[in-house]
């Protein structure tokens, strides 16, 4: 079934993402917000469906903004990744549950980086198996899926460090980027950086920073009267696995695929696109790592084989599918759930309005979402223009 | 009981799991089996992953596992970078069928002799001044001239 033209993205924003802005959570969420509704071309009061990236499915958040909203009935309450957020909140529109959804993430302070982690005078309680009980964070778990998959298929250190110079190369493109201004950097650069988690040096891992954007969901109705022309969302899904980094999985790369192969390959299947017709992906690149794996479990290339993918070249800007042009969560924003900065990347590609990273006529895009495990939380969306 | 100088996280016991940890203290390694289907699973779960039984037993592991991947850890959170560098391991227990991946620290290991493959059996830690045991694993000698190494 393709969602085909029953909703489309409308309105997108993206507020100063950086370091540490002196800002709070609530003050990017209402700027975002209001940012996302004001690039639509509509009134707060069309909005009727709420989807905050950081909730549970049921809670005080989504009350919270109702209530912000001028207290009118909100009648669809959606969370997830941003990918499976917009499908998700599609897939509402088009059941007639909302007609104006919007999705959006505010963050200020704290992270998941090491240094974020205060030293205590008396040991933490954490749940029976938590990793940090270990002295594991993000870094040291996706190294050990690194090391596994460097033993397996014979990658290197240098195959995984040139994902990180071509997103920097794209990032020096994007003028909004936190890590564009400071220049591009070599394979060299990457592997002599400062070791964090063998395999992983620190410019193999994505940056962490404030930061909050906003995206707004609408039906086709509403979306023909928008400021801008619809972005539709042809399909999307999403799939979880596992659980929150307790349980491992051997085999960790079957040929078959996991989570990402699923919600990917109902993606497409919704969209009635195949692989060959986008022009333009932005995968959650996390680490590294995170990019090769996408690439081989959304079908773009085989299993073992994203090394030699990406050197061929099919990544870069001017290759056959630029990747993460907007720099990605390596050079461009990783603002604690970043998934949906993927989504706003691939919309302004299809809008045009990406300046010197734009990729020529732009007319189908893809962006995936990853994490809560190690490919173990996955949404696929698929984006095209008229 | 002295007071407690140990600052990173520690266990919150949830009553699932009380028996595993008090399995540690008596160097025990315990994982739940299925009384129904037979399988084990790792992390414990309340039912069977594969035939949803609650119907499970804790069971004394044989303690051997191979490493199957590591990250020697560079730079750790809060008190952990005190310990740097420091070694993550994935630990394949010997069980089967289902295979059993326990994520803890590799000690007693020289750097260079960390592997993809090397046999490990399970080490215990009681921490001081607290109510709890905490496992990790050291290298398997034994079993590591078995295989040549």
């Amino acid at each position: 079934m393709s969602m085909g033209t029953t909703a489309a993205i409308v309105g997108v924003y993206t507020t100063q993402q950086g370091k540490r802005l002196g800002r709070t959570k609530l003050s990017l969420e209402i700027e975002a917000f209001k940012g996302a509704l004001e690039d639509a071309g509509l009134p707060h009061s069309r909005v009727d469906g709420l989807s905050p990236l950081f909730a549970e499915p049921w809670s005080k958040t989504h009350m919270h903004w109702a209530e912000q909203l001028g207290g009118r009935p909100i009648t669809y309450l959606g969370t997830g990744q941003g990918e499976g957020a917009v499908a998700k909140a599609a897939a509402a529109i088009s059941a007639g549950s909302c007609q104006v959804a919007v999705l959006w993430v505010g963050h200020a302070g704290g992270g998941n980086s090491p240094g974020s982690k205060p030293r205590l005078d008396s040991a933490p309680r954490f749940p029976d198996f938590h990793w940090e009980i270990q002295g594991a964070y993000m870094t040291p778990l996706y190294a050990l899926w690194a090391q596994r998959y460097m033993h397996e298929f014979g990658s290197s250190a240098e195959d995984l460090a040139q994902v990180a110079v071509i997103h920097r190369d794209h990032a020096v493109l994007n003028p909004e980027s936190v890590m564009g201004p400071k220049g591009p950097i070599t394979v060299e650069d990457v592997v002599s950086s400062r070791m964090i988690a063998d395999p992983l040096h620190l410019l193999d891992c994505s940056i962490e920073n404030d930061g909050g954007y906003a995206i707004v969901v609408a039906s086709e109705a509403v979306a023909r009267d928008c400021r801008r022309d619809p972005v539709w969302v042809l399909g999307g899904a999403e799939a979880t696995a596992t659980d929150v980094y307790a349980t491992f999985d051997d085999p960790w790369f079957p040929e078959e695929g996991k989570a990402v192969r699923r919600c990917t390959d109902m993606a497409f299947e919704m969209a009635g696109v195949d692989r060959s017709e986008i022009d333009v992906a932005n995968l959650y690149d996390c680490f590294t790592i995170t990019m090769l794996r996408n690439l081989e479990e959304m079908g773009f290339c085989k299993l073992g084989e994203a090394s030699d993918y990406v050197r061929e070249g099919h990544t870069n800007l001017g290759g056959d599918m630029p990747c993460n042009t907007d720099g990605g969560l390596l050079s461009n924003s990783h603002n604690s759930n970043p998934s949906g900065m993927s989504v706003i990347e691939i919309v302004r590609q299809l809008r045009g309005d990406c300046g010197a990273r734009q990729v020529p006529n732009a007319k189908i895009g893809v962006a995936l979402g990853q994490g809560g495990s190690i490919h173990g939380l996955a949404s696929t969306v698929i984006l095209a223009r008229d | 009981m002295s007071p407690s100088t140990y600052t990173k996280p520690l266990p919150a016991i949830s009553p699932e799991n009380q028996p595993f940890w008090a399995g540690l203290r008596e160097r025990r390694f315990q994982a739940p089996r299925c009384k129904n289907c037979g399988d084990f699973g790792w992390i414990p779960y309340v039912a069977c992953r594969t035939c949803l039984s609650t119907d499970l037993e804790w069971v004394s592991l044989s303690g051997r596992a191979t490493v199957y991947s590591y990250s020697i850890v560079h730079r750790g959170p809060g008190a952990f970078n005190d310990d740097v560098p420091y070694v993550l391991i994935l630990a394949e227990m010997e069980e089967r069928p289902r295979p059993m991946l326990v994520l803890a620290q590799l000690t007693d290991c020289p750097l260079p002799e960390v592997r993809i493959g090397l046999p490990v059996t399970v080490a215990y830690t009681d921490v001081d001044g607290e109510d709890v045991t905490l496992y990790s694993f050291i290298p398997d000698r034994d079993r590591d001239d078995e295989t040549g190494h």
